[in-house]
């Protein structure tokens, strides 16, 4: 079942002004329920514009092309827009600057109390949002989420929001400013957000790293165009693609490229730091003479291009496992 | 003496009814002109505390933080360390003050009471260091954020500061602006600006000579990035190595040790190595 269908959206900032603004261009998009879409492209792509349609926070301009529906509902139709202010989730950057109750409880309410549900539902959820955020409810709900460090302060924001249980969840930058450590726990919880609230997640990030570490699917837009569409593979393992769109591959990737100018060949389309640790881990057993039946020679140095200098030789494809007789 | 020295430094911000939030303890520390150094600590640590006690925006509840031997807590000495220790905030579109580029830049020297022809003389100079000459005469708002936040650099270039604080100044940037504005800062840092850039990224912890990392308001590392990444307590202080330093220890873990890994291209030497 398809969770979102876009066809044809054009957006034009500031028309007939001379500031007059191209920010999205033709785009036909449509995302799978279960998908956890990324979203690149460089400042200015027109990401931001193409998320705040869901939810109908920017009208379609030209009703007569473009169309945005989510889940079933048409964000044309006033009644069914009205309706995707629930349906769909936004987080957007810096979330924790939109907190305003003087109580964690009160703030995360804000959006069920919205939703017109009973005192009890309301409490329900609240109680269940910030344990799913990972947020203690007795430990959190009466303080104010001002004297919250900026972590917690995040995820009380995106308690708020998936209190209202959206279909579509979607978070703009969601671990931008924080700390490696909050970082690497934001995306764990995606994958749980994911599971037992919104099936369906957008994440929108420069950093490709993250992308590449939750999302099935990414998209790539530049100039208002959507100019790539594929799993996290295709797309990062495209340098020249995502250097075209003025943003970086993931480091493994670097690594990867770095390693295969110098003559070492590895696997195809290596994109994150646990398949370059098993392709070199490969590499180097065959090299020192371990004898691995799971890591078949998958990996092989290459004979051409090779640019080791003086009497360097590459003991993976010579195959001289006691060379430099480090046994492990 | 150093050029930036801090004495068993405190800072508590005051809540309500006379509770107070100690964000900064007992921080002793100097900073040689002309230091690249990379402030890192989890969320809540102090870092951007600490960054505005360096220029005197706050005034140490304890202790003393002396800018080239004045101390920030007399208000005759605030002008000259404002002007000497300049800050780059992390959102671009916060810090510009006037429509045009070219006036935005001006304001700062504008407000020295500075002649016309050094004015325009400063401004001219600031955004050449920064590579936006050719925008002086467009508006601050059709920027990109990594422009936007050479222009910021720009507008403390121009008060001729000899620190420049990046405060998570690249952390709203795409990939490309964040380069940008690295390439900028470690230039004027060959030029002697000191640097202290603040930030979550610690491949740009790496990037710097020196890493000070903070924890609930204390000092608990300061070292080369190799000696600071090489630290047990760098988890406990919500830190993470870079990558590919995670990488090569995983690595080491299974055997194959690769030494100390600061960046990609020492790995891939440290691979090469091993491989050849």
């Amino acid at each position: 079942m398809s969770a979102i269908e876009i066809k044809d959206l054009s957006f034009i900032y500031s028309k007939g002004t001379p500031y007059q603004k191209q920010a999205l261009k033709d785009v036909d998009l449509s995302v799978e329920e279960g998908t956890v879409l990324g979203v690149v492209g460089a400042t200015g792509s027109g990401k931001s514009t193409l998320i705040q349609h869901l939810n109908g926070l920017i009208r379609i301009q030209d009703k007569k092309r473009g169309s945005v529906v989510v889940n079933g509902l048409d964000a044309s139709k006033r009644k069914e827009r009205a309706r995707l202010r629930f349906e769909v989730g936004m987080v957007f950057q810096y979330p924790e600057y939109q907190l305003f109750e003087d109580t964690v409880a009160k703030d995360v309410a804000f959006g069920p109390k919205n939703m017109k549900l009973s005192k009890e539902e309301i409490d329900l959820r609240v109680r269940r949002a910030l344990e799913l955020v990972g947020l203690n409810y007795e430990g959190f709900a009466e303080r104010s989420p001002f004297d919250l460090s900026g972590g917690e302060k995040r995820r009380v924001a995106i308690a708020g929001v998936i209190a209202m249980q959206p279909k579509v969840l979607v978070l703009d930058e969601p671990v931008a400013g924080l700390d490696p450590v909050g970082r690497r726990e934001l995306l764990d919880l995606i994958g749980r957000l994911r599971r037992e609230v919104s099936p369906t997640v957008l994440i929108v990030s420069h950093n490709m790293d993250d992308i590449a570490s939750v999302a099935d699917r990414v998209i790539a837009l530049k100039d208002g165009e959507i100019v790539a569409d594929g799993t996290p593979k295709q797309i990062f393992g495209d340098r020249a693609l995502v250097e075209s769109i003025g943003l970086e591959v993931p480091p493994a990737k670097r690594v990867a490229d770095m390693l295969e100018e110098r003559g070492i060949q590895l696997p195809p389309q290596i994109i994150d730091m646990d398949e370059l640790e098993e392709a070199l881990a490969a590499l180097l057993k065959q090299k020192e003479g371990i004898a691995d039946e799971a890591q078949t020679a998958e990996a092989t140095c290459a004979e051409e291009g090779d640019m080791r200098s003086q009497d360097d030789s590459c003991a993976v494809c010579r195959k001289t496992p006691d060379e430099e007789g480090e046994d492990v | 003496m150093a050029q930036l020295v801090l004495k068993d430094v405190g800072y508590v911000y005051a809540l309500k009814e006379g509770a107070g939030l100690k964000a900064i303890r007992g921080l002793s520390f100097s900073v040689e002109k002309g230091e690249n150094i990379a402030l890192v600590g989890m969320n809540g640590s102090g870092k951007s505390t600490l960054a505005k006690l360096l220029n005197g925006l706050f005034v140490p509840s304890s202790g003393e933080v002396l800018v080239d031997g004045m101390s920030t807590a007399d208000e005759k000495n605030t002008f000259e360390i404002r002007k000497r220790v300049g800050m780059v905030f992390q959102n671009p579109d916060n810090q510009t003050v006037a429509t045009i580029i070219e006036d935005d830049i001006a304001f700062g020297p504008e407000n020295l009471g500075l002649p016309g022809e050094e004015i325009a003389e400063r401004v001219r100079s600031s955004l050449e260091a920064v590579g936006m000459s050719e925008f002086a005469s467009r508006t601050a708002s059709k920027l990109s954020g990594g422009q936007k936040q050479r222009v910021a650099i720009a507008g403390v270039l121009a008060m001729k500061p000899e620190v420049l604080i990046l405060d998570e100044a690249t952390s709203m940037l795409d990939p490309v602006g964040r380069r940008e504005v690295l390439d900028v800062v470690g230039r004027l840092n060959k030029e002697g600006i000191t640097v202290i850039n603040i930030t979550h990224n610690m491949e740009e912890a790496a990037l710097a000579q020196r890493v000070l990392v903070l924890r609930k308001g204390k000092l608990v590392l300061d070292g080369s990035p190799k000696e600071v990444f090489a630290s047990s307590v760098l988890g406990a202080c919500g830190l993470t190595l870079p990558p590919v330093a995670q990488l090569a220890n995983r690595l080491s873990e299974r055997g194959f040790e690769l030494g100390a890994i600061l960046d990609e291209n020492e790995l891939v030497e440290g691979i090469c190595r091993r491989l050849k």
